[in-house]
């Protein structure tokens, strides 16, 4: 009867951890093979023959297709320059320059990855349109009201992700990464 | 006592092979993947015109509102396909993943050299034949000698503007997925 608890317990005990630990693994996103560059991170292997198990997993959960390695590269940033959650409630300026791309769109998405409705009913702003400066630099205002200039509309409500694709890059074909200048992401001010 | 916490310590280690074991298995199993999904869209062989994402208006996750996307499911068991279509002269490009989503060969427009995409899709084994008796073809369109056997196709053109919205989705709706090619 002891041995039998014991067996029971010693069950229950590697299926909690190990089911548990991989739903937790492959629920929470990525987590091997990310490049940061200041606020933003992209995964270069994502859906790639040498894609990791838990990155496969995740795709296999999600759905997403990614970007193929010949098309572009995708760069999420949660965080401000400065490390603070990315607030809906707040404004931010993005400003810089961007790593070498024929093309490249800024989106903002919710927490979820999923686009958000918003005032101007638009989803984001690529290079074609955005207004640069005399020495090719530029500002995106992302605020859920309207702003002058460049201006990315957002939702008010929550938490938000930027992710920056650059489609046509030389850098999705293993150029170096982490040397990169990405545009940075700072707070120009919260109610 | 202390032999309930020996059987706890196995548990846990039980616990790290079954962690490694749900992981592999997940993607098999998963159902909601993206060849799933286009499988839903209709039948393979032939592209379908994913509405382009807007909020709450996503026919798969994670796609660029700016981009217009046309997905296919093949299958090359049956002979090596011809893809193809008359692109607009902006940004597209294109991608051929697994049924596990793994990106198996993509280009851009740039790439391609013109203004069309014209891609030969062949097994080791057909490419191995196709060389043996060259046919027309292998001289005219991309070959894409590929280690799978099916997965899909996701093309993607750029919408620079809502006016030249008609023209990309009027492209997109005439691309060609599985042309059946001959062997030559």
């Amino acid at each position: 009867m002891r041995f039998l608890i014991d067996i029971i317990i010693a069950v229950a005990v590697a299926v909690a951890v190990g089911v548990g630990s991989a739903w937790y693994a492959v629920g929470k996103g990525h987590v091997f093979g990310g490049v940061t560059v200041g606020a933003w991170t992209a995964w270069p292997h994502d859906g790639s023959l040498d894609a990791d198990p838990y990155a496969l997993a995740r795709l296999a959960r999600t759905g997403e297709i990614p970007l193929g390695a010949g098309e572009g590269l995708a760069f999420t940033a949660t965080d401000d320059s400065d490390g603070a959650p990315l607030d809906g409630a707040c404004t931010y300026t993005v400003s810089g320059e961007t790593p070498a791309a024929r093309l490249w769109t800024l989106t903002a998405t919710d927490a979820d990855g999923h686009l958000m409705a918003n005032i101007a009913s638009r989803q984001g702003i690529t290079s074609r349109e955005v207004v640069r400066t005399i020495d090719g630099d530029f500002s995106v205002t992302v605020a859920a009201a309207v702003q002058p200039g460049n201006w990315l509309p957002i939702a008010a409500a929550h938490r938000f992700d930027l992710v920056l694709r650059l489609y046509d890059t030389p850098l999705a074909t293993g150029a170096q990464l982490a040397t990169l200048t990405m545009p940075a992401i700072s707070k120009a001010g919260c109610p | 006592m202390r032999r309930t916490l020996l059987f706890i310590i196995g548990g846990i280690f039980v616990g790290g092979i079954l962690h490694v074991a749900v992981v592999f298995l997940v993607p098999y199993y998963a159902g909601k993947d993206a060849y799933a999904a286009i499988g839903d869209l209709g039948a393979d062989g032939q592209f379908h015109l994913l509405p382009q994402a807007d909020a709450g208006k996503e026919a798969m996750p994670g796609l660029d509102p700016h981009l217009m996307e046309a997905v296919c499911r093949f299958d090359l068991s049956g002979g090596p396909i011809h893809v193809h279509a008359a692109m607009p002269d902006d940004f597209w490009s294109v991608a051929v993943f697994d049924t596990l989503s793994r990106n198996v060969y993509s280009l851009t427009d740039r790439a391609a050299e013109g203004t069309g995409l014209d891609l030969a899709l062949l097994t080791s084994v057909q490419m191995a034949q196709a060389r043996q008796n060259p046919p027309p073809w292998l001289e005219t369109s991309i070959a894409l000698e590929l280690p799978i056997d099916s997965g899909f196709i996701v093309l993607r053109a750029l919408v620079p503007d809502d006016s030249l919205l008609p023209g990309v989705t009027a492209a997109l709706s005439g691309a060609v997925c599985s042309e059946p090619l001959a062997a030559g």
